[in-house]
């Protein structure tokens, strides 16, 4: 029989590696780990300077809420800017 | 035992209903929903046959899990060849029919023919009957089901309908139950109006004997353990499936403005902590609720908040309205995105193929290519909150040239707008897609190319791929239940292992479609959830049949192939804009203009993609065009089809 109740699957086994109360830059290859205090509403990524508004699920699990418009809105316009000069 | 609920076959133009069992072999190659779907569409069907005549058979049914001990055994299957794309038509949606359906004795129905006048189908512990539909034709979808409810005197009927899209004809018209219960994509609801079918309607009270009823229960405690216990599960818990438009707008991944910008700006009003303040304001702090047998309890509760229709009760929105009556036609009005979804729930429309397909017009109106002439004076253009809800009523109810046309779908349309309108339309094989922009993530574009119904994401979405798992997690994942050898990379915007992951998803997803469980319960937003590994013990318990996990991955491949063998027959060319495994133009030369730093400038390298393509189609067993290899169709048992097992 190919069941076995004991043996963990490899889908269990990783919910050791969960965290709570951080969260990761939305910015793909800087993905840098972000943890606001509690009750914060707001986060900056240190890497990339990308900007953060921050929602609580619960007291300990924060998540990003949406972007600082205005902020992440210059950045992506500089970047768009130098990778079109590159083309 | 569960494994006795059998299969109807009901021609609505002669009156005549047959039912059989299902036969264990069949359940061994194909298990049950829309594994087993697939197999009775490639059979019951002719090539070529009219989506929208008699001959196009309409399955439905419930997964081989559901009514069961098994945690969320809610979904209900529907397919048809369909008549927005003429290739496979495939819907599923959650709520409560397909258990109803189970305890009425059915895990699947094959219709045919067509009913001379409306009627509806009325299914209880085993008896089936054809009825006068003459008192529900023409209501909304919630209407039909609360007068089928009546008429038969009991409350407790679950009803699956269309809606006014359906009876007209329009080709993305949904099959709906409950509230929001939507089987989008596709247009499965026309086929139903097709037929004069305005919908089936369960009770069912027969019981369902569990192989090992103790070890099932004690196992399924583990199994919610699991699903409860995932980040992404607590957090659709709180704000439904709007969190994942939320986080997807924010780094710059949701289409805006048809496909001019991949990011909807100050979505304040629209973001899923704005809607669950209305929810909680409208309907009170206890506003989540659930489907069957579900612990997520994803679905929100609302009444719109103000405006023409204030107080009227619906259900949602999910992610998909917020993209549809939100970022594509750049509407960034929570009021708009509810009324957007009532309409579409109410009249029984896709609203993926609703908004997309307005947006487009909305590109086309501003570039001239239909006139405010063609739309009757409507001032179609990007952010008018109230042209797009008028477009709405206006394609369900066909009323002008240009809304009309849309009713027929994007390529249909295409062909009646003329000049280039083609060119701006965003669509794989006739389906619009998903109101995601896929250009900085390679992994999504793949999925989206090769999906068996369209553009779609629930079809092979490695949607894990956003969140930069390390590469010894991915390969925990995706090494099993078989194992893969080659590279995998934690990087979203690159092209390396993608069609490895996007085949492993497909089979995934396939899996738990067949089960009849809900996708929020496999490996599609958390990657902690359970697939192929835990499924064997929750069969085993509630069925009593054995599988090793590869025997399940066979399974799946196996269903996933007879799509394919669908979608050949009925035209399917690797590179046909219209029918085949490829996207428009604009993945390839327009660069992303915004969200984060590292997505903007983006585009889909063309080299790049056709040769994931060609690696996709290898792990699938195909050849460079696309088809089945001898052996594959030897190693999964097909070389004869259509073998009318069924």
């Amino acid at each position: 029989m190919a069941v076995d109740t004991n043996k963990m699957s490899g889908a269990e086994s990783l919910r050791k590696t969960r965290t709570y109360g951080k969260f990761r830059c939305h910015n793909p290859t800087c993905m840098g780990r972000l943890e606001p205090k509690p009750g914060d509403d707001h986060v900056r990524c240190p890497v990339c300077t990308s900007e953060f508004r921050v929602a609580w699920i619960r007291k300990d699990f924060p998540r990003i809420r949406g972007p600082v418009w205005e902020v992440n809105k210059k950045l992506a316009e500089k970047a768009f800017k130098k990778k079109m000069e590159g083309k | 035992m569960a494994l006795n609920r059998k299969i109807a076959y009901i021609n609505l133009t002669t009156g005549d209903i047959e039912v059989k069992p299902i036969p264990l072999d069949v359940r061994r190659k194909f298990l049950g929903g829309r594994g087993l779907d697939a197999y009775l569409l490639l059979n019951h069907s002719e090539k070529g046959c009219d989506p929208l005549g008699p001959d196009n058979p309409l399955i439905v049914s419930g997964g081989i899990l559901t009514a069961t001990c098994a945690s969320a055994t809610a979904r209900t299957h529907v397919m048809a060849k369909s008549p927005l794309t003429g290739l496979l038509g495939s819907c599923n949606m959650g709520g409560f029919f397909a258990p109803e359906m189970a305890w009425a004795g059915f895990h699947h129905l094959v219709i045919k023919g067509k009913a001379e006048k409306p009627s509806y189908i009325y299914i209880h512990n085993g008896e089936i009957e054809i009825r006068d539909a003459k008192n529900i034709w023409g209501k909304t979808t919630t209407d039909a089901q609360w007068a089928i409810r009546d008429e038969l005197n009991d409350q407790e009927v679950k009803s699956l309908v269309c809606g006014p899209a359906g009876e007209n004809l329009v080709a993305f018209a949904n099959v709906m139950t409950g509230i929001k219960n939507a089987g989008g994509r596709t247009g499965m609801g026309a086929v139903m109006g097709s037929k004069n079918l305005k919908a089936i309607a369960c009770r069912g009270t027969m019981d369902i004997d569990i192989a090992h009823p103790v070890e099932a229960l004690e196992y399924n405690k583990r199994f919610i353990d699991q699903i409860t216990s995932a980040k992404v599960n607590k957090t659709q818990g709180t704000l439904g499936t709007p969190m994942i438009w939320g986080a997807t707008n924010s780094w710059g991944g949701v289409r805006t403005r048809n496909f001019q910008y991949n990011q909807c700006e100050y979505a304040d009003d629209i973001e899923p902590e704005r809607i669950d303040e209305i929810c909680e304001e409208t309907m009170g702090p206890y506003h989540m609720s659930g489907c069957f047998g579900c612990q997520v309890h994803c679905r929100a509760q609302y009444r719109i908040p103000s405006g023409p229709l204030k107080g009227k009760y619906d259900e949602g929105p999910e992610y998909t309205s917020q993209g549809a009556f939100g970022g594509e036609p750049d509407c960034t009005s929570a009021e708009t995105v509810l009324v957007g979804n009532h309409l579409v729930d109410q009249y029984g429309m896709d609203n993926l193929e609703v908004g997309s397909i307005i947006s487009w017009a909305m590109e086309l109106y501003e570039l001239g290519i239909i006139t405010s002439e063609d739309t009757d004076g409507l001032d179609l253009r990007f952010g008018n909150d109230q042209a797009l809800l008028e477009m709405v009523e206006r394609i369900c109810f066909r009323k002008g040239k240009v809304a009309d046309a849309l009713a027929n779908g994007g390529i249909q349309a295409s062909r009646i707008f003329g000049k280039n309108s083609f060119d701006y339309l965003i669509q794989v094989k006739g389906m619009s897609n998903l109101h995601s922009d896929e250009r900085a993530t390679p992994g999504l574009a793949l999925n989206i190319a090769t999906a068996s119904r369209g553009s779609d994401h629930l079809r092979s979405r490695p949607a894990i791929d956003l969140y930069h798992l390390p590469e010894e997690v991915l390969q925990k994942i995706y090494g099993n239940p078989v194992p893969y050898n080659g590279k995998l990379s934690s990087e979203h915007t690159e092209y390396v292992g993608k069609p490895w992951q996007v085949f492993w998803q497909e089979n995934c997803y396939m899996g738990v479609d067949c089960l009849g469980i809900c996708k929020y319960h496999t490996t599609f937003l958390g990657a902690t959830l359970p697939n192929f590994e835990d499924w064997p013990k929750v069969l085993y318990y509630n069925t009593g049949l054995e599988f090793t996990p590869e025997e399940l991955w066979e399974i799946a491949e196996r269903c996933n192939m007879i799509e394919r063998l669908f979608n050949l027959r009925e035209g399917l060319t690797r590179d046909d804009l219209e029918k085949g495994d490829m996207l428009n133009h604009r993945y390839f030369d327009e660069p992303t203009r915004r969200g984060a730093p590292d997505v903007v400038g983006r585009t889909i390298d063309k080299e790049k993609f056709v040769r994931m393509i060609d690696e996709f189609y290898e792990h699938k067993g195909l050849d460079k065009k696309g088809k089945p290899k001898t052996k594959t169709l030897k190693r999964l048992g097909l070389t004869n089809e259509p073998s009318h097992m069924l």
